[in-house]
């Protein structure tokens, strides 16, 4: 590279913009033509343009977990096979746990891109399939092999010269639960795809191949640049941080370690977590290749967050993992519910470099997706109904703010919460609270951002599935900051037959039955000595932290 | 003369009239610095040479960006808000997402009041709307008198399911009137927005709360002091939805007119495309900090049902404007030996480096400048004068670190800034499935002829049209525009559920309310007509398409579930790339828009044709990184007909026009430039 002749910097920043706004028109197009909600309002989907050599020249930004893994599915299919199986017209799918690293529902679908007879890169985009025919609707919470979890595919032609292959197509769409709308966002796939290879090939057109890799090259370095100064800002060393997620959702008694491990040498950072948890028989387990997209989220959150990503991106880093640990898992370990690990692993990223990046990290959050499922039959409709939705939780603070209150966690990205008015009208259900939860947040200097309570009554028999994770490792404060208070989950309080759990799968509420969710805060940071008393005032008088806790935790009032 | 059908556009810095003489059927334009004590006396600077009296006006209206600003620079009234005990957090958890997925320290949106201001409110209803909890007047009684006691300016109250059943609501303000007098502000939710989602609708009362009484005061100033100098027509009020209302019903529901001074300009598109016979525009207005985006599909401007404002949502009918951070602002950088340009404004002060103010980094004015593309004395009508030296200083700096001479620099910056705004226009419309090749780009707002054929050659369209008064057109917009008024009904059934003949009446009972509601307005009866329609969307969406009705009886009709499914279809299809027909729809709002036709200024046809040739002169310019001969020419010399090839630069008094080689410019016969490529 070094040899070339320096190529308009002019140019390059055109180029630099031209990938990047391709990968947006490609997501764009992939959400309007997808069929599913899922895809189209919550944006569980990720599109990228690569080069030939497979590495990333845009992307869209997507959703965090799909960080930088769509070129694994495109290298795998290649090693499988060989390069010459690359052909014009062709399109590609993939969903195996395995190689794509999530779970069956997440679908990659790609090709290549040739003009005049040359291979000059691929698109891909990936995307939450509704249902792939898991033993339940839409995926297991007690899934113990990847047998039950659905259809399982290594790299398939979709299509081939221009033509659909009807036999691969059909045996999809007899697999899955929900065969038109599935097929429809496959097609919204597919033109997304297609899409992308018609902009590829007209900026290889405007621009000649010479100087797109010219310019590749130094759009790759300039990134290599901005996040080498950032990790040369770290001094070397060893950095370690280690938590438990609750257990794996069939043995509800073993909690499961996660432990990291990262050494800064230089310019170089690797992530170690092989000293993690074994895989486990619930579905808690993913991929290598979605381990290596985490610790780049966690990566990125702290080095990168304002640089789109492309394949000069991650370049000082390396990741470690073991194979048959939790983070490397091998087949058949059951990978649906196999984002609650890496949520950790993301949020003990910033834990682990604290020490050295201060003024960029922040308290943990409450850390996972908090899924409340109900399901039932709705007499004023007499319809079946059923509900999925996860429930907000706290931030944590950082130098100079406290944490925010009331969020999604990381992994479900800009999901919104279900109005009131939205879930009594729909779901035979009352919402009798919804607030912050007072307290929640941990104390600090800055203080931790509050969870939520959201009570429910049923207003007819029905049954309620829940995930709630954190409650051995809820979220920790940094520099003297407290720790937040877990989540809690209260089914018929005050009652002869309250109980309290985390988990359940298909547990039977009658009508009149309430339960009572209690999600955890964010990590406070910093000496709650410290904490401005005007600042805890006005906490109380908003009704965040009790005068209790005023006068216990910051001796104010 | 006369009478005439005036607008007017106050700006912070200009304001901008636009006068249709009715009689003799002919536009004017007027500029005047705006006069912040007294606006009037800034207006009729600006009519002065058009319009000798007020009392000459037939009709008025205005567009005002009062409430956006009290908004943005966060100077609205402290509001107090009432919501429903068990729900009162709703306004602050704000559903939660988080929309900037890579920042760990990420903030929501700033609410408009803190959560010690907000008074919860017992008092419920089910789903249905039946009361199962009686309203807990005491906290009301008491939160009236914590309003006299703190210096609250306004009161919001929003109460779950309150669209369904307003009773609480409407108590409320019964008891806060009683005890606190009528004067006061009081913005009900389901007054604000009678939709279901009690963020949404709350946000919305509170936006109206907040801004209202700034608005209010406004408008009324406004109008008694045009009053007192003659005016005998009532004032009328641009909406965000494109409509416009007398200004005694906007001070009614100020919310509706947050958004009415870019509206203007996209209304101009759709009157433009009826008189060009061109139906689909894509509508450009740059400025010197921001970049607007609007499409005109089929003639009529794309709105949405609902808009959000520095993140916090409104649920009321808006123009779909996309701002983009481009502009002649935008700052060139570089950031790990590239270069960048924007998204970082140099804005109005220091401005860009050659306003002479202390701006140090180079701009994308400064880079138009450097290339001969702005003429230095004639830049915002002579306004303004721009200095060439410290343009060059600061792009010879950037130039230096990148090893580009100055006019590699200047001319670097303008494409890189031309590619980016093109390609943001690209993704707006194909995520609206559109293709923009098939195009027609309408350019105006000071900046906009300057850079609008560079867009349109990096996207593929043919035909550039730069309308008359490029800088005034928002005001000109206003001038085409009719009385509108929205009503909206909750109305949630999923389809085979749907009661035929309750829907038919209650269209009836909302067509009654819309037609009653225009005599309020003024509208002369054989001029008011309804239109209805109804937001359908597939179970399991979230956002829905708003769906035309033909007739308040079209429910009647045995194949109506059929007949509207298949329009929701079709709709879906355009709008989404594929429908589903047959899979189960639901009904979640019932809409009804009263329009009035007061009358519009007809599109002028100019008389007179290009018999002699028209004034020119010959300047350098650069393009392609060489300095070319270029054609200078006075917009006001050309007649219709007037034909010349790029490269050209046509002056105006409010804006400038850029013609590279490769183009062909024609004057047509409704005093617009039109541009086209040579190549096609």
């Amino acid at each position: 590279m070094s040899n070339q002749k320096p190529i308009d910097p002019v140019v390059v920043e055109i180029i630099r913009n031209a990938l990047k706004s391709s990968a947006d028109d490609m997501n764009a197009i992939l959400i309007r033509s997808a069929y599913t909600p899922l895809i189209y309002e919550c944006g569980d989907c990720v599109v990228a343009l690569l080069d030939d050599q497979h590495q990333v020249l845009g992307q869209s930004a997507g959703l965090p977990i799909f960080l930088g893994n769509l070129e694994t599915c495109t290298k795998a299919t290649e090693e499988r096979f060989g390069r010459e199986v690359w052909q014009p017209g062709d399109v590609w799918i993939l969903n195996d746990s395995y190689l794509g690293g999530t779970h069956l529902n997440d679908v990659t679908i790609f090709g290549p891109v040739f003009v005049d007879g040359e291979l000059v890169g691929f698109t891909a985009s990936r995307a939450h399939w509704i249902d792939v025919g898991s033993k339940d609707p839409g995926g297991s919470m007690d899934s113990t092999s990847i047998f039950q979890e659905g259809l399982r595919l290594g790299p398939q032609k979709l299509v081939e010269g221009g033509r659909e292959v009807h036999q691969v197509i059909d045996t999809i769409s007899t697999n899955v639960r929900f065969p038109y709308p599935t097929m429809g966002d496959m097609r919204g796939m597919i033109a997304c795809i297609t899409m992308g290879q018609q902009r590829l090939e007209e900026i290889v057109r405007r621009w000649g191949l010479e100087t797109l890799r010219a310019a590749r090259d130094e759009i790759f370095a300039q990134t290599e640049r901005l996040e080498r100064e950032v990790i040369r800002g770290i001094p070397d060393g060893i950095y370690t941080a280690e938590g438990f997620l609750d257990n794996d959702g069939v043995d509800l008694d073993t909690p499961i370690p996660v432990k990291l491990k990262i050494t800064v040498s230089g310019e170089d950072i690797e992530f170690d977590v092989t000293e993690s948890a074994d895989q486990t028989v619930g579905p808690v387990n993913c991929g290598t290749s979605q381990t290596v997209s985490a610790c780049r989220v966690g990566y990125k959150l702290l080095v990168s967050p304002d640089v789109p990503g492309n394949g000069g991106s991650f370049r000082p880093m390396t990741v470690q993992v073991r194979e048959g640990s939790v983070f490397g898992a091998q087949a058949p370990a059951a990978c649906q519910w196999y984002f609650s690990h890496l949520g950790l692993l993301i949020d003990l990223v910033a834990k682990a470099l604290a020490p050295a990046l201060p003024d960029k990290v922040a308290g943990a959050s409450h850390g996972d997706s908090m899924i409340v499922l109900v399901a039932g039959r709705d007499p004023r409709t007499e319809r079946d109904y059923v509900s999925l939705e996860a429930t907000l939780g706290g931030w944590g603070a950082w130098e100079g703010s406290d944490g925010e209150s009331a969020l999604i966690n990381n992994v479900n990205g800009s999901l919104k919460d279900i109005p009131t008015e939205v879930f009594e009208t729909r779901f035979p259900f009352r919402i009798t609270e919804y607030g912050f939860r007072p307290n929640s947040g941990g104390a600090g200097k800055w203080r931790g951002g509050n969870g939520v309570i959201r009570e429910y009554e049923a207003l007819e028999d029905c049954t309620v599935s829940l995930w709630f994770e954190r409650s051995i490792t809820p979220a920790w404060g940094l520099f003297g900051g407290a720790g937040a208070t877990p989540p809690e989950v209260i089914v018929n309080p005050g009652r002869p037959d309250e109980r309290r759990l985390l988990k359940c799968n298909g547990l039977r509420l009658r009508n009149g039955d309430v339960f009572r969710c209690h999600t955890g805060g964010g990590g406070g940071f910093g000496d709650p000595g410290e904490r401005d008393p005007e600042a805890v005032r006005i906490d109380v008088l908003d009704g965040q932290v009790s005068a209790a806790a005023a006068r216990e935790v910051y001796s104010v009032g | 003369m006369g009478p005439y059908r005036v607008s007017m556009d106050i700006g912070g810095t200009f304001t901008d009239v636009v006068a249709y003489d009715e009689s003799g059927g002919v536009f004017h334009a007027g500029k005047s610095s705006t006069t912040p004590e007294d606006l009037t006396e800034g207006v009729l600077n600006a009519l002065g040479s058009i319009v000798r009296s007020p009392s000459d006006i037939s009709f008025m209206v205005h567009g005002t960006t009062q409430g956006l600003n009290a908004l943005l620079e966060r100077r609205g009234v402290k509001v107090l808000l009432l919501a429903t005990a068990g729900a009162s957090d709703t306004y602050h958890i704000a559903r939660g997402p988080r929309t900037r997925l890579y920042d760990l320290h990420f903030r929501k949106p700033e609410p408009l009041l803190p959560l010690r201001d907000i008074v919860p409110v017992g008092g419920r209803f089910s789903a249905e709307g039946v009361e199962l909890e009686p309203l807990e007047e005491a906290a009301v009684r008491a939160a009236a008198k914590r309003f006299a006691n703190e210096g609250f300016g306004a009161i919001a109250v929003g109460y779950l399911f309150s669209y369904k059943n307003p009773a609480h609501e409407l108590r409320t303000r019964e008891i806060l009137v009683e005890e606190l007098g009528a004067d006061i502000t009081i913005s009900l939710s389901h007054e604000a927005a009678k939709e279901w989602r009690e963020y949404e609708r709350t946000s919305s009362a509170v936006i109206e709360a907040y801004t209202g009484p700034v608005v209010r005061r406004y408008l009324s100033r406004l109008e008694q002091s045009l009053d007192e100098q003659g005016l005998t027509v009532p004032l009328h009020v641009m909406q965000s939805s494109g409509g416009i209302l007398t200004a005694e019903s906007a001070q009614k529901r100020p919310l509706q007119t947050l958004l009415s001074g870019p509206v203007g300009g996209t209304m101009g598109g759709a009157a433009l495309a009826k008189a060009l016979g061109t139906p689909n525009l894509i509508c450009v207005d740059m400025g010197g900090t921001s970049f607007d985006v609007s499409l005109v599909v089929d003639g009529e401007p794309v709105v949405s049902p609902e808009a959000s404002l520095e993140g916090l949502p409104m649920l009321m009918s808006v123009v779909d404007i996309h701002t983009i951070g481009a502009g002649g602002g935008s700052i060139a950088w570089i950031e790990a030996e590239g270069l960048r340009v924007g998204p970082q404004s140099a804005g109005a002060d220091p401005g860009p480096a050659c306003y002479g103010r202390g701006g140090e980094q180079p701009t994308v004015t400064d880079a138009n400048l450097a290339l001969g593309r702005v003429d230095a004395d004639w830049f915002a009508g002579g306004h303004l004068s721009l200095d060439l030296e410290p343009a060059k200083t600061a792009l010879a700096a950037l130039g230096h670190k990148l090893g580009l001479d100055v006019i590699q620099t200047a001319e670097g910056i303008c494409d890189v800034a031309n590619a980016k705004m093109a390609q943001a226009i690209r993704t707006i419309t194909v995520s609206r499935g559109i293709e923009p090749r098939e195009f027609t780009l309408v350019a105006f707002g000071g900046a906009g002829p300057m850079h609008a054929v560079f867009l349109a050659e990096e996207l593929g369209i043919s035909e550039v049209v730069v309308p008359r008064f490029p800088g005034a057109f928002s005001a000109w917009g206003m001038l085409q525009t009719e009385i509108r008024k929205d009503f909206s009904e909750p109305y949630f059934f999923v389809d085979e559920d749907l009661d035929r003949a309750d829907m038919a009446a209650q269209f009836t009972a909302m067509d009654r309310t819309a037609m009653e509601s225009l005599a309020g307005e003024g509208v002369p009866e054989h001029s008011r007509r309804t239109a209805h329609a109804v937001d359908i969307r597939y179970v399991e969406q979230e956002y829905t398409l708003t769906v035309p009705v033909l007739e308040v009886d079209e429910p009647l009709r045995e194949d109506f579930l059929e007949v509207i499914s298949k329009r929701f279809a079709e709709q879906h299809e355009s709008r989404y790339g594929h429908a589903n027909l047959g899979a189960p729809v639901e009904f979640v709002t019932l809409r009804t828009i009263a329009l009035g036709d007061l009358g519009q200024a007809e599109t002028e046809r100019i008389a007179a044709t290009a018999g002699e040739d028209f004034p020119r002169e010959i300047r350098t310019v650069v393009f392609d990184r060489t300095e070319r001969d270029t054609l200078l020419v006075r917009r006001d010399d050309l007649l219709p007909g007037h034909t010349f090839d790029g490269p050209a630069i046509v002056l105006e008094g409010t804006a400038t026009t850029v013609v590279p080689p490769g183009h062909q410019v024609t004057a047509d016969d409704i005093g617009s430039l039109v541009i086209r490529s040579k190549e096609q």
